[in-house]
């Protein structure tokens, strides 16, 4: 080899002295910026336990939840709880494993209740004390019966539930009077099959002259898997995950519902490539009448300023249901954990279980029974008007790989994208990703 | 060694002070060495030999299932169609980046030594993406691959062309993979052969321009083969780095779609973090590892052959 001469401080544009100065400077602001958080950590009234609290919510479910948490240190000076907040899926989920598997796991944590089969056989979780709960005003009683299931396993609960955050219609408005297909109420007019959707989404695009419905799909196998899901528990059907069996499937029905997402994304009522970022800007750009979301997007709209209601997905193929999950509180698994700690860990959730109503003008629908229940539930709007979700819940099916964020949504993805993008075969699609899921059943359950 | 060998034998009162001198100066260059080779010990080798155990076991990561299961693991892995496909990404992948990021690195160069005015600008914006993070490009290249919003298709539209799903697409998004990744780390290239070019003695162009040789005539009978040494090292230095891609395929596209772009690292990453199984995914690395070993070792074959007839 020849010498390597690299000509950078040739043209003066840096120098060995600018070098020196800037890493100086580099190093200085670093400290400074770890000692300032490290202030923040120690923080709240003098003995005040630190509480360490993960969770993966960000844009405004996370600053709604900052609210919660702040309003819960104040109103309870015995604690302190500092949130940590991890991106969405994925790397939450492996950075909460890993915690737990250490046993050295942050003293709370918010789940999602369809990757508790995932966690707690393995030993990932603490089950939660009900009696000590209850000494806290929070009993079964408290929550619907689906959502408190949810949050078992084994027979001991592991998750006590924040909400239920089910897949919806949001609809514009002023989109849907011009298009004439509004009730006497005020609200979109009733549907119960899918021709009338379609109409109702055709009556919209002539309005917007775009499209008449917004889905963002590509690249998201969360997305794909909601609006699937929604469809195949309409038509009755049921998904059965039992390690060391080939899984159970209706596949008539997965035909069924991928081939009416196939008809929607045509380019008129929806666009065929649209993801998750783009379906979003058309709709709050009144680029549609209509959106396939999640409730947490409803403060989007009402920050945009747009004239929107939102409804439960019409029940178009017989059986009432939507696809949902809920936000739970989790004790990962700690080998020596503080009992003053965990009791103060019962009071931080129980506190914010009853401040839940700040949780719902997120769009969720809170768990805790005696906030849905309460007046000032009743007049949060639109909230009100898909409140009946909660009665038609479906969580995924339960396997230790499935639930929000996981690699089932992915192998999802990877069989059905080309179904909805490229129009291929439906059937085909569908078989591929029962064939992914009946090799990971034959493989050893590593929890 | 002859040297000391021969002292010894010819004094060998005198012999004991210079190797022992010897020995003091071996002392002090193990004691520089110490703090890497303590952090090496550590964090490669201890690691190396525990995976090699871990690959044995069926480990997952809730520390169920660490008992010796033998060969099952790797037995599995051979047979599992999906590291197979991984492993044919992982070289598409190089074979894509690895000619681009030479042959654009070269021409850059080339068109930068030509003398252009304004030497700075073109060494700093050459040089500038690859000091960005991965995390960094990654976000500029997804909102840029937006089918939707994206500037490059706005582009593309600009001109009458049809909307491409970048990312989305399992048919293009290997290449819009690629495309990052050779604006991203071709500045480095760019650099090693602008140094090399400055090597080259100015009288082998003045000769060659006396003896009638045109500009071309001297890039090709002149520089490139000047440039020979560098292009060996980038050649392997670059094979060895895209074997090895993860961050931007990660960020970009998670492996999709379809698995289109999932590299190896990505699913020892997928098999071992979010599927749980420690155990398989060590045997998936140890394979990939033996791949490279083998892929090394004939590289250097290759060069050692040639260097040998030249």
């Amino acid at each position: 080899m020849k010498e390597l001469r690299i000509p950078i401080g040739t043209g003066g544009v840096l120098t060995r002295r600018s070098v020196i100065a800037g890493t100086a400077a580099a190093v200085g602001a670093t400290w400074l910026m770890t000692n300032l958080s490290g202030c923040a950590v120690v923080g709240g009234a003098p003995g005040a336990i630190p509480l360490k609290f993960w969770h993966l919510l960000s844009g405004g479910d996370g600053i709604k939840m900052a609210g919660l948490v702040d309003e819960a240190n104040s109103q309870n000076p015995s604690f302190f709880a500092t949130q940590t907040v991890l991106t969405w899926g994925t790397p939450y989920y492996t950075k909460l494993a890993m915690a737990s598997a250490g046993g050295r796991a942050p003293d709370v944590a918010i789940m999602h209740a369809s990757r508790l089969p995932g966690y707690a056989p393995g030993g990932l979780l603490d089950p939660w004390d009900l009696d000590l709960l209850a000494h806290y005003g929070v009993t079964e009683a408290d929550f619907p019966a689906p959502i408190w299931n949810a949050g078992k396993s084994e027979g001991r609960v592991f998750s006590i539930a924040l909400d239920a955050h089910p897949f919806i219609l949001m609809y514009n408005t002023d989109i849907a009077a011009q298009a004439g297909v509004l009730g006497a109420d005020g609200q979109l007019i009733d549907i119960s099959t899918p021709d009338q959707f379609v109409d109702v989404a055709r009556k919209m695009q002539a309005v917007t002259g775009v499209h008449g419905l917004s889905y963002g799909y590509l690249g998201d196998g969360a997305q794909m898997w909601r609006l699937f899901y929604t469809f195949y528990k309409q038509l009755g059907a049921t998904m059965t995950l039992e390690p060391g069996t080939e899984a159970v499937v209706d596949e008539d029905a997965a035909v069924t519902a991928l081939e009416f997402m196939q008809l929607l994304l045509d380019d008129t009522i929806a666009t065929a490539s649209g993801d998750y970022a783009t379906a979003l800007a058309e709709f709050v750009n009144s680029g549609s009448g209509m959106f396939f979301t999640g409730v947490w997007e409803l403060p989007t709209m009402v920050t945009a300023g747009l004239p929107f209601d939102a409804r439960t997905i019409p029940t178009m193929f017989g059986t009432p249901a939507v696809y949902a999950d809920s936000h739970a509180f989790v004790l990962p698994h700690q080998n020596d954990p503080d009992p003053v700690k965990r009791e103060e860990v019962y009071v931080f959730v129980s506190q914010i279980l009853k401040d839940s109503i700040a949780w719902a003008q997120a769009g969720h629908i809170p768990a805790f029974l005696p906030i849905v229940e309460s007046p000032e539930y009743a007049d949060l709007l639109p909230q009100a008007h898909y409140a009946n979700a909660a009665e038609i819940l479906n969580y995924d099916p339960q396997a230790w790989f499935t639930g929000s964020g996981s690699d089932f949504q992915t192998f999802f993805a990877e069989n059905v994208q080309s179904v909805l993008l490229d129009k291929t075969d439906a059937r085909a699609g569908f078989q591929g990703f029962v064939r992914r899921l009946n090799v990971l059943l034959s493989k050893p359950n590593p929890v | 060694m002859t040297t000391t060998v021969q002292s010894v034998a010819a004094a060998p009162r005198q012999a004991s002070r210079p190797a022992r001198r010897r020995h003091r100066e071996n002392g002090t260059g193990w004691a520089f060495i110490a703090p890497f080779g303590v952090f090496f010990l550590l964090f490669l080798i201890v690691p190396v030999v525990g995976g090699i155990w871990l690959s044995f076991t069926g480990q997952t990561l809730t520390g169920r299932g660490g008992d010796f299961i033998g060969i099952a693991n790797y037995a599995e892995a051979l047979a599992d169609s999906d590291m197979w496909r991984s492993i044919g990404n992982t070289i598409w992948f190089t074979v894509l980046s690895t000619v681009p990021l030479i042959v654009i690195a070269l021409v850059m160069a080339v068109l930068v030594g030509l003398g252009l005015p304004g030497q700075w600008l073109w060494r700093l914006s050459f040089f500038l993406p690859y000091l960005l993070a991965s995390s960094v490009v990654s976000l500029f290249w997804i909102w840029m691959y937006n089918p939707q919003l994206g500037l490059i298709n706005s582009f593309l539209g600009f001109f009458g062309g049809e909307p491409v799903a970048w990312l989305q697409d399992p048919d293009v998004a290997m290449i819009a993979i690629v495309v990052t990744t050779v604006w991203w780390t071709v500045g480095f290239n760019f650099l090693l052969y602008l140094a090399a070019l400055q090597n080259i003695p100015e009288q082998q162009y003045e000769a060659a321009a006396l003896d009638g040789a045109g500009k071309w005539r001297q890039l090709f009978s002149i520089t490139i083969p000047q440039l020979a040494p560098t292009t060996v090292l980038l050649v392997i230095l670059q094979v060895l780095a895209s074997l090895k891609v993860f961050d931007q395929i990660y960020q970009m596209t998670g492996g999709g779609p379809g698995g289109a772009t999932r590299s190896t690292v990505e699913y020892i990453f997928e098999a071992g973090f979010t599927g749980y199984r420690f155990g398989y995914s060590s045997a998936i690395s140890y394979i990939f590892f033996a791949l490279i070993v083998i892929v090394s070792i004939s590289q250097f074959t290759i060069m050692n052959r040639r260097g040998a007839r030249s």
